[in-house]
């Protein structure tokens, strides 16, 4: 009976459910965004704050700055190079351990889970605390270990070409756990018959892995990729609180650099900034959709 | 319809059913057993080994911390750190505070973005492409961009200093629909034909089908909303004015971190206190990873 | 169905904007402010609020309780506020009209909130500039104008591990460069000493230790018209910067946070120089009598070290103006700032306070006290901060060798320039 009345009460319903979540999200979320893009078409500064409607509209002056600052570009690449490699590393990584906590062949389940996800829940400053003290050149953990196999650790924070490669594995380290606990959701969501079928016609776990299980968690892996990728794009707190973006601005990121230039003042150019990093997630989100596309069953 | 609406829970599942006994299958098991104990056992300890430092750290003075060489179990053990914090800072209102933020943001987020999901998953309706890339447009954006002219709505909406003003903003969060509407997708779309003919409102259809068969995405939106509410540090810093106000976060920063230096024997004490109420809700919400109902509800 | 709407939607979207666009556009100027009003006289009256950041934040109320005694009819509430995100939340109060009456200021922040046009003038009838330190008034001028009054204040110098200068043959402190560079020499060639001292190699806050060399030298940041940081003076101390790295006198790689403590007090390190907040925590790792304090070097130039601290500044739009400046203006009663330091360890800004007992006899105290009379804060510019991190990137690459002082030095002019001082 899909006459217009029905189509009526289905747009209504379907707003209906959608419309508590929209309200809120417009006012909140979508109003200030569309504030900040109208910023970066200016030169707010912060000396305009009490009138901010008294600046000038530079129109788009301070997204072409943005490519002759040798520091965007910098913090462009390490950004860069963070996510490329992070974002797989960490993904490959969470879903090992989701599939291995998920096999059934584990006791303590419910420990492993806490236990990985603790580096997601600790403060990052306590977390830098205890990395700092094992990346110590002389006596740090890591390198003395390394020195009980010869091995002459460097100064791993402190040095251009390992600083960036240590906070990745640092951020590995710290994000698998989100990772991992929304694999297992999603693994715990296909339904067991499809394994049980398989089984009975006689496919061994690999082929059941790569039948069964890859195709249907598709759709989380495809939210992992495009939430860990947007973590990533704006990866912040790691470089803030171990290397201050050195030594010599290699492990300055896009979002550090935009939070700099915030506390700056200078507020028109920082937002350019900031939508600049959106229209890269944009773009990545784009390319992660394409790949991992749903799939009907 | 019942045994869609059958909510048996299961403990994991143990894999595909092992096969027929053959000492040569049942020893591979073993060995790959012991193989995943060890590997994933040898990677626990790589995860907690440092918040068991900060744990041990919490209770040494602020020169043992700082020692070179460092140590890892406290020489000189003392409860001065969190004496200090819980005599020095106003903790049940700093609790409260922080408790009922996170507790409400997270049944609304639950609710809001599971019915929103649906919506967004299940259901037809106009504009219903361009609300899901307007919704994802914006995780996209970096908080610190919109943190200034998000104050000034605050303000003018009269949100300034009350608890209302740390909720209403983070109440719809675009990363939960996201996370909710990748769920809901997976869910056969026949089972909820199937209800809709048999006359259910789409109402009692997400409210006694979809959201049982989202338990384990509901649990982790849970968690993870919890956990980014809980630690938010910069919106409760700037949308209060007076320290009764203030979140848990807040107030440790307040003490901890000087204009020139920072107090790292109450900082790691704060870091102690902070987590703990996240790894139990973490504890109360892992169940519910586990299989909480399986889609048979089609046979 | 969904395309009619999609387009109606980027159609709103750029009307917006267009809009919000159309009512901008900055005034060609208009002249900033009269000279501060005066305060009536009498008791302050009313409600007045006061931000404080940290330790100070915390403890202020006590200054608070008496002042409150004094002036039974107003009532006085302080907020504490972390360092952290302070300067946020203070930028996003003025942009959302939630400000306090009375709000304390780190000394490099005065410039850009006082150019927002948020900060009263310090009216001169109440506050007398004569009293204060003269590095540490300059801090709260901006334009000619004073926006804020200095509270307390912080300086820099040496500190010394006495064991390694004793061995290293050292009997006083070194009055110039020359010397200063031997005594480095020499307590790590005699004193045992890894490095003769530690001076942070670049990065974040790095120029606080650096532009005093300039200083020293005779050279200044800002002329008054013009940036001089590549002058032949400030080209020199840069040189003497760098040289610190090239001789081996100070590692290149930055040390962790919380690092160079144990290792001053262990001899690794000779020197180092930071400010008072060090005292306390150096004796709280048992350093105490380990080591000693001695002056920064002298040149051609008067000043000799850098001032800092913190000051307090009323808001224009506070609804209780006169009740502010009157609870300001009673933390800089010299008794009330000896009060203050014997209850934080903060030093006063106002220099009477100094002849107290309690500051003139400590021996430590005397040697930051003589400091103080000696040194000079940067430019109350807004864009100070952004030149200084611009500072600090440059001073790196001295450090670690990869561009000369010279080189550097040009770099650093060209960015200030470049930056301007946001006037």
């Amino acid at each position: 009976m899909a006459t217009r009345p029905g189509l009526m009460s289905r747009a209504l319903t379907g707003w209906g459910f959608a419309l508590p979540f929209a309200v809120l999200f417009l006012v909140f979320t979508a109003g200030p965004v569309v504030a900040s893009l109208v910023m970066s078409l200016t030169d707010l500064g912060s000396a305009d704050l009490l009138d901010p409607l008294g600046v000038d509209i530079v129109g788009l002056d301070n997204y072409a700055r943005l490519f002759a600052d040798p520091k965007f570009v910098t913090a462009a690449v390490n950004t860069t190079i963070f996510v490329v490699v992070g974002v797989p590393l960490t993904m490959a990584l969470s879903l090992l351990v989701a599939l291995g906590l998920n096999s059934g062949l584990i006791k303590f389940r419910a420990l492993f889970r806490v236990g990985y996800y603790l580096p997601v829940v600790t403060s990052i400053v306590a977390i830098s605390v205890v990395w700092r003290f094992i990346l110590q050149p002389d006596s740090g953990l890591l390198n003395t270990m390394l020195g009980l196999v010869g091995i002459d650790g460097p100064n791993w924070l402190q040095t251009q070409s390992t600083a960036l490669p240590t906070l990745i594995v640092m951020g590995a380290w710290r994000n698998l756990g989100f990772g991992m606990v929304i694999f297992l959701a999603g693994l715990q969501a296909i339904p067991k018959e499809l394994y049980e079928a398989a089984t009975i016609d006689g496919a061994r776990k690999w082929a059941q892995l790569r039948f069964i299980t890859v195709p249907m968690l598709r759709p989380t892996v495809l939210f992992v990729a495009v939430i860990t990728t947007i973590g990533y794009v704006q990866f912040f707190e790691e470089p803030f609180v171990m290397t201050r973006g050195g030594p010599l601005d290699s492990t300055l990121s896009l979002a550090y650099h935009t939070y700099n230039q915030f506390g700056f003042g200078n507020y028109g150019y920082a937002s350019a900034m900031g939508y600049v990093l959106f229209v890269v997630v944009v773009l990545l989100s784009i390319a992660w959709f394409r790949l991992l596309r749903n799939n009907v069953d | 319809m019942t045994s869609a609406l059958d909510t048996r829970t299961e403990t994991l599942p143990e894999g595909p059913p092992r096969r027929r006994a053959g000492d040569d299958l049942r020893s591979r098991d073993h060995v790959a057993r012991v193989v995943l104990h060890v590997v994933l056992g040898a990677g626990l300890v790589v995860m907690i080994g440092p918040f068991i430092w900060m744990a041990l750290a919490s209770f040494k003075t602020e020169g043992e911390i700082r020692a070179d060489p460092p140590t890892f179990f406290p020489q000189n053990g003392t409860l001065d750190n969190y004496h200090t914090l819980f005599t020095r800072l106003d903790f049940p209102t700093y609790f409260t505070n922080s408790v009922v933020v996170a507790v409400v943001t997270t049944v609304g987020n639950l609710l809001f973005c599971s019915a929103a999901g649906y919506a967004l998953a299940k259901l037809a309706f106009p504009g219903k492409r361009v609300l899901f890339l307007i919704v994802l447009g914006t995780i996209m954006v970096p908080s610190v961009v919109t943190m200034v002219p998000l104050f000034v709505l605050s303000s003018n909406l009269g949100l300034v200093n009350s608890l209302a003003g740390l909720i209403l903003p983070f109440l719809a969060q675009a990363f939960g629909v996201f996370l909710m509407r990748q769920f809901i997708l997976s869910i056969p779309d026949d089972l909820l034909e199937a209800a809709r003919i048999d006359g259910a409102s789409e109402l009692r259809i997400y409210w006694q089908i979809v959201l049982p068969l989202c338990r384990p995405a509901l649990a982790t939106l849970g968690i993870l909303t919890f956990l980014a509410s809980w630690n938010n540090f910069l919106w409760p810093l700037v949308a209060a004015t007076t320290e009764d106000k203030y979140t848990l976060p807040v107030a440790l920063a307040l003490y901890a971190i000087g204009q020139n230096q920072t107090r790292y024997d109450l900082l790691l004490a704060g870091s102690v206190i902070i987590v703990l109420p996240v790894l139990v809700v973490f504890l109360l919400l892992q169940r519910h990873f586990v299989r909480g109902i399986a889609t048979t509800g089609l046979k | 169905m969904t395309r009619p709407n999609r387009r109606t939607v980027l159609l709103a979207a750029v009307t917006a904007v267009a809009l919000a666009a159309s009512a901008c556009g900055r005034d060609s100027g208009g002249d900033e402010g009269e000279a501060g009003e005066k305060v009536a006289q009498g008791k302050a009256t009313g409600n007045i609020t006061v931000w404080a950041m940290g330790t100070e934040g915390e403890k202020l109320s006590a200054l608070a309780d008496d002042f409150m005694k004094e002036n039974p009819d107003a009532k006085v509430t302080v907020t504490a506020v972390p360092w952290d995100g302070a300067h946020n939340k203070i930028a996003a109060a003025i942009a959302g009209q939630q400000t306090p009456d009375v709000t304390m200021l780190g000394t490099t922040w005065i410039g850009e909130f006082a150019k927002t046009g948020a900060l009263d003038v310090t009216p001169p009838d109440f506050v007398n500039k004569d009293d204060y330190f003269p590095g540490a008034w300059e801090t709260g001028v901006v334009d000619g104008k004073s926006y804020s009054v200095p509270w307390y204040v912080e300086t820099r110098l040496l500190f010394v591990n006495k064991a390694v200068a004793e061995k290293a043959g050292i009997t006083e402190a070194p009055k110039d460069w020359d010397s200063l560079k031997q005594a480095f020499k020499d307590m790590q060639a005699k004193g045992g000493a890894k490095w003769g001292t530690y001076f942070q190699p670049g990065q974040t806050g790095a120029w606080q230790s650096v532009v005093p060399f300039v200083w020293q030298n005779g050279g200044d940041i800002w002329d008054g018209k013009e940036f001089t940081l590549d002058s032949p003076e400030a080209t020199e101390a840069f040189e003497f910067y760098g040289s610190l790295y090239k001789e081996g006198l100070s590692s290149k790689d930055r040390l962790p946070d919380g690092e160079q403590e144990p290792k001053l007090l262990k001899g690794e390190i000779g020197s180092f120089v930071s400010g008072p907040w060090h005292i306390g925590l150096l004796n709280d790792l048992g350093g105490e009598g380990k080591y000693e304090l001695w002056p920064m070097p002298s040149g051609p130039g008067d000043a000799t070290s850098f001032i800092g601290g913190s000051n307090m500044s009323v808001f224009k739009n506070s609804k209780n103006r006169d009740s502010a400046w009157k609870f300001v203006s009673y933390l800089m009663k010299p008794e009330v700032q000896v009060k203050w330091y014997e209850t934080v360890n903060d030093l006063p800004a106002v220099q009477s306070a100094w002849d107290d007992q309690k500051l003139s006899g400590d021996e430590m105290l005397k040697t930051f006290g003589d400091q103080l009379d000696k040194a000079k804060a940067p430019p109350s510019i807004p864009t100070w901060e952004q030149i200084a991190a611009g500072m600090d990137t440059e001073l790196e690459k001295i450090a670690k060798g990869t561009e000369s002082a010279a080189d550097a030095a040009k770099a650093i002019q060209a960015q200030a320039t470049s930056i301007g001082t946001g006037g």
